[in-house]
């Protein structure tokens, strides 16, 4: 066995004349969450559909648990994928549905397996409910249990918590918390930064099919240094904050809104941090707040 | 195992009923106007003869020579089919006929989603992480088939329970045994065509245009055959009609094995050929 659980060389594929996914070269570690980031039209759900084996790479090779997904029938058991636009099938009721996908996967107790899976996305009223009967959260609910039956070594994941409330999309991250305290191997996309930032190991972004960088959290967010501080009153002067050590910029988005970029490599944020909010409280300003999150958000807009 | 999840929904849709009533519905309309037309013909020419002042059996040679001619024009004037035929009542051969023709159109509307009614929706890529394409696509025929023959079964009983009722010379045993033989006969035809829709339902993510292209194939067939058969017999145009199903039907009913062989054989290699196809497309193809 590998340590890779997904390892994409040079991918690429055509619709016709739009290169959908162009070049495009990855590698996912075993045990990790990995985070698929792009615009829409990016190529995220291509590069998905070419991993499960749905679609065939115009050119480029591709290694999943450690075999071509185009194989016929060589992903059984290995993976569970939440696909992004695929409907489910009619005529079924939810609980039987599950339980059938889990026998024709070849899942030891596939009744019992459905009803745990539906617990765990938090849906088991729905078991007798007719698919065509689900709301949209429901029923992408109802999909991401059948991605978690037979637990499997790796579980893609596209656009999990899209159309979700946010109770329901919070239940969603625990879930993808759970897979990998499980050393599964998770590959999820999303257009919420934060919860990526949060959930994920490393990730790629995807831009108008071309990989604009992949790499680990760290080496993603590490080089955009930044903060904001929520202004309450008092006047904050700005060349001052500039001459600070470390500090590289500091403007005002808005009335109320601080923003400072600085030297990430050089200074650690929490000295940056305490000494703009020490020289801000001495020239009298007061302060509602300090965030640091929407590092990855930051990155991802400069680079699409 | 698909198999069996796929026959029990199929099944529960009520598609089946739909087609069993239309099927059904369809048989007793040929049923009662063949009935009644043959009626008619035969109190026509009772008619005729009595005027004529002939006797009984003249009338009954009348009766039977025009019995042969129209059997002749149904199966194509093969001699030894029409023996076989001949205890066989006129009204089970007429509908039979009548139901083969349009069998490969209610099987066409059976299952001309079979496969595409998935991959338009997309709801096929739950299934091909679990299960090869290969399984897939052959768990799906094997339940239409399983349900075709039971429908197939039905209609068959019907019109000879029908012809048995009302036919006084038709024995319990030739009940049976025709049963038997024209049940089987309509299985092999109608798993070829069978094959055939589900090539059209891999070929096409639309469930539509599956079902138009399908229907376009089955009149491409027809005409095939109809072009072949009025061709000169030595021109190599007519040998075009080897190549469409609908040629071999006539010989399912034939009596000799080795007719029927060969063209219970024709109709296995088209079915062969039509599913082998749809298994490589279903396998090549983007879901
Ligand atoms: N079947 C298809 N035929 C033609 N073009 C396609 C097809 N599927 C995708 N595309 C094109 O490929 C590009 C990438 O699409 P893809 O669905 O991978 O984007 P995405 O990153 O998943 O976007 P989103 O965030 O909206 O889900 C798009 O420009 C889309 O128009
Ligand atoms: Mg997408």
């Amino acid at each position: 066995m590998s340590e890779r659980a997904i390892e994409i060389v040079e991918v690429t594929r055509r619709f016709g004349p739009k290169v959908a996914v162009d070049g495009v070269s990855m590698t996912v570690n075993r045990g990790e969450v990995y985070g698929l980031i792009g615009p829409n039209g990016a190529g995220k759900t291509t590069t998905f559909s070419m991993m499960c084996g749905y679609l065939r790479p115009s050119s480029g090779t591709l290694r999943v648990m450690g075999v071509d997904p185009r194989v016929d029938g060589s992903l059984k058991g290995k993976i569970g994928v939440l696909p992004q636009d695929a409907i489910l099938p009619g005529g079924w009721k939810v609980g039987p549905l599950l339980t059938y996908w889990g026998r024709l996967g070849g899942v030891a107790n596939p009744e019992q397996e459905a009803r745990t899976c539906l617990e765990r996305v938090g849906l088991i009223e729905a078991w007798d409910v007719e698919t065509h009967a689900l709301s949209h959260g429901m029923a992408k609910r109802t999909a991401l249990a059948q991605a978690l039956m037979g637990s499997p070594p790796l579980v893609l994941l596209d656009e999990p918590t899209a159309g979700l409330d946010p109770r329901i999309a919070n239940q969603v991250r625990q879930v993808i918390r759970e897979l990998k305290d499980q050393h599964t191997t998770v590959v999820v996309s999303s257009h919420n930064l934060q919860e990526l930032e949060q959930l994920c190991d490393a990730a790629a972004i995807l831009d108008r099919g071309k990989l604009a960088q992949a790499g680990t959290m760290t080496e993603l967010t590490g080089q955009s240094a930044e903060f904001r501080v929520q202004v309450a009153r008092g006047t904050v002067i700005i060349p001052e904050l500039e001459a600070l050590p470390g500090v590289t910029s500091a403007r005002m988005e808005g009335e109320t809104l601080l923003h400072v970029r600085f030297d990430g490599q050089a200074h650690q944020p929490e000295e940056v941090i305490s000494r703009v909010v020490g020289h801000l409280l001495q020239t009298g300003v007061l302060i509602l707040g300090v965030s640091r999150g929407r590092r990855l958000e930051e990155r991802v807009l400069q680079l699409t | 195992m698909v198999w069996s999840a796929e026959c029990r929904r199929t099944l529960r849709s009520g598609r089946v009923l739909a087609l069993l009533a239309l099927y059904s519905l369809f048989s007793l309309l040929v049923l009662l106007v063949v009935g009644g037309i043959t009626r008619a013909l035969r109190e026509q020419l009772d008619m005729q003869i009595a005027q004529a002042g002939a006797d009984a059996s003249a009338a009954s040679q009348v009766t039977e020579e025009f019995r042969k001619g129209f059997l002749g024009f149904l199966v194509g004037g093969d001699q030894a089919v029409m023996e076989a035929l001949a205890h066989v009542p006129l009204v089970v051969v007429v509908v039979f006929k009548a139901t083969l023709f349009f069998l490969p159109l209610y099987v066409a509307i059976m299952g001309f989603d079979q496969v595409s009614g998935e991959v338009g929706p997309r709801s096929i890529r739950y299934l091909t992480v679990r299960a090869r394409r290969l399984s897939l696509l052959l768990g799906r025929f094997l339940s239409q088939a399983t349900v075709l023959l039971g429908l197939v079964l039905i209609i068959d009983a019907g019109i000879f329970v029908y012809a048995w009722l009302t036919t006084p010379e038709f024995t319990l045993g030739s009940f049976a045994f025709n049963l038997l033989k024209f049940w089987l006969a309509a299985v092999v035809f109608s798993l070829s065509y069978l094959a055939l829709t589900t090539l059209c339902s891999s070929l096409f993510r639309a469930p539509a245009l599956s079902l138009i292209v399908n229907i376009f194939v089955l009149f491409g067939f027809w005409l095939v055959n109809l072009i072949g058969g009025f061709a000169a017999k030595d021109s190599p145009v007519a040998y075009v009609r080897y190549l469409s199903p609908s040629h071999y039907a006539n010989g399912l009913l034939h009596p000799g094995l080795a007719e029927f062989a060969v063209s219970g054989m024709a109709y296995v290699v088209f079915t062969l050929l039509f599913l082998g196809g749809a298994i490589v497309i279903l396998r090549e193809r983007d879901l």
